[in-house]
């Protein structure tokens, strides 16, 4: 039962306070669909038995976040030269890091996070590879999202080899040497490769240029890309449910052999609601 | 059992099919992203960050943070190690602990034949069969107890990957400070003559045995062959020179680090005790 009457002051003071702030959310809505994309992105059914070790992907994309916003602080206080300070005798790289580390209010705990950060993302790469792989999620239809994710992989292990460099400390400098030198192994295009790395024949102050400039603009921008892409196929596709769920969105048992009466709960025989309508029109229909 | 179709449908019609009937089924009956699994997401983006914080405060406070020394290892290793110095090459070059598997397969591989195997060979083709895993493994089966070659596959891989992380992390390394005592017994063993003696210093301090085994000493590394009776070759002083200023130009394909930096009078010494190693007698 609803009352016929006027609206009071205070319902009115309401109901404009509600136009205002829907008033922007309808112009960018109407403008781009953005805010259906975001509602779409945060309403779109998941499977109902997803499984905690399937929170790795966000946790690497966590990971990866960190690494960015703590990378975009390093760059505005190191210098990627070279050469040495004529006050102190180090490079100006090196002494730029030990600034950082030493003198920088919190500089410690950023650069701490960056070094730590990204072992962290390399480990949550692969155990989240782990996962893909243990619940065979790589199949049909999203064989292109596990290259996508090998692509991630290779070039978040490219951030790890160019970053190594940048503190130009002894370290940082025979790892490379090295690391380049088996590069330059390769058939055909390693010369090349390690001639193009270098920027030369010796490891220099513009090798260091080079890294500094493949780690934080070229590489980056691929693995943002690429994570894009990820993304946009996860909700495309949809997140597939354990291989052991009961509820086993879409699964169907081998066409060779019935579901075995000792697992009953694998397979739901008929889904309920609109399921039902798809799996009858389906060839072959099931036992 | 229900009717056998006339026609047993193509992989991919079924594979449509199944796709078909997980859209229908996470429709009726899947849980809305928000709130459910953002929550766990957002769990476990918590516990990364404060493991990452957590790191970043380890590595300050065991090792340059109470000790006010950058060099200091302290648990995660020190703040930095001494500045680069493509002079000094006494340092052993040791990449991140993720690249330790692919620098231990390098021991593996011994060069000159077949190290080519290590550097490039065996990565290669590890990662053109990750990048077709989907298209190798054709089956619709996800059941875990189902698919006992992928789990035998993915076991493996993991222990190997884990065997060699462990290798490269525990690998032996030959420090200049303990080589530099073994140059009076191969003085004695090898006779050098006293010519060759400045050399055999700057061979035990430059770094030669970071990679490199003679007479028992130094850490066979990226393949590096053993030195201890190089000179009963004969290649003669003017090639050791030459080799040692660009190795790759000598022999093409090695990845041994140019030595030219440390100058003609300190690379005729190595080359004269590296001619006068006939071996252990």
């Amino acid at each position: 039962m609803t009352l016929r009457r006027p609206p009071t002051r205070a319902e009115l003071r309401r109901q404009r306070m509600e136009e205002l702030v829907t008033y922007p959310l309808d112009w960018l809505e109407e403008r781009s669909g953005l805010v259906g994309g975001i509602r779409y992105f945060l309403f779109r059914n998941v499977p109902s038995d997803v499984n905690w070790m399937q929170t790795l992907g966000s946790a690497a994309l966590t990971a990866f976040l960190v690494q960015a916003i703590t990378g975009v602080i390093l760059a505005m206080y190191y210098t990627p030269s070279a050469a040495t300070d004529p006050a102190t005798g180090k490079p100006v790289a090196y002494e730029s890091i030990q600034n950082i580390t030493d003198h920088l209010t919190l500089g410690w705990l950023v650069r701490g996070m960056h070094r730590w950060g990204a072992s962290v993302f390399i480990i949550l790469m692969f155990l989240h590879m782990g996962r893909v792989f243990l619940f065979g999620a790589y199949k049909y239809p999203r064989e292109l999202n596990w290259i996508v994710g090998v692509l991630i992989l290779v070039l978040g292990m490219m951030e790890g080899f160019t970053g190594y460099l940048l503190p130009w400390d002894q370290t940082a400098y025979w790892a490379t040497v090295v690391g380049i030198n088996l590069n330059g192994t390769a058939p055909f295009l390693g010369p090349w490769l390690a001639q193009f790395l270098r920027s030369g024949q010796e490891i220099t102050g513009e090798t260091l240029t080079r890294f500094y400039s493949l780690h934080m603009l070229v590489i980056p921008a691929g693995i943002m890309a690429l994570i894009g892409l990820h993304l946009y196929l996860v909700i495309r596709l949809g997140v597939s449910s354990p291989p052991w769920s009961k509820e086993a969105a879409g699964m169907e048992p081998a066409e060779e052999e019935p579901v075995p009466a000792r697992r009953p709960g694998l397979m739901r025989p008929v889904p309920r609601g609109a399921g039902a309508a798809a799996i009858q029109a389906e060839p072959g229909g099931r036992d | 059992m229900a009717a056998i179709p006339k026609e047993k449908p193509s992989r991919i019609e079924e594979e449509r099919a199944q796709f078909a009937r997980y859209k229908a089924d996470v429709k009726a009956r899947g849980k809305p992203f928000y709130p459910y699994a953002m929550f766990h997401d957002t769990i476990m983006s918590l516990v990364v960050v404060a493991v990452i914080i957590g790191l970043a405060a380890i590595w300050k406070w065991t090792s340059y943070g109470p000790h006010h020394d950058p060099t200091h290892p302290g648990l995660l290793g020190p703040e930095v190690t001494a500045p680069a110095d493509p002079g000094t090459t006494s340092f052993v070059p040791r990449p991140d602990w993720y690249f330790y598997f692919l620098f231990y397969l390098l021991r593996i591989f011994k060069w000159p034949e077949s190290v080519f195997l290590g550097t490039v060979g065996i990565p290669t083709i590890c990662l053109i069969l990750l990048f077709a895993l989907p298209f190798l493994d054709r089956r619709r089966e996800r059941r875990i107890s189902a698919r006992p070659v992928a789990m035998v596959a993915g076991v493996l891989t993991i222990l190997s990957m884990a065997v060699l992380t462990w290798k490269g992390a525990t690998a032996h390394e030959a420090l200049a400070s303990e080589v530099i005592a073994d140059v009076p017994s191969w003085i004695q063993k090898e006779h050098l003559p006293p010519a060759a003696v400045p050399g055999a210093k700057l061979f035990a301090t430059a770094g030669c045995t970071a990679c490199h085994t003679y007479a028992g000493a130094g850490g066979s590394n990226l393949g590096a062959p053993d030195l201890t009776a190089i000179g009963s070759r004969h290649l003669g002083i003017s090639f050791q020179i030459r080799h040692l200023q660009c190795p790759s130009c000598v022999n093409p394909g090695s990845p041994m680090p140019h030595f030219a930096s440390l100058g003609y009078k300190r690379l005729h010494e190595l080359a004269v005790f590296l001619e006068a190693s006939k071996g252990v007698h």
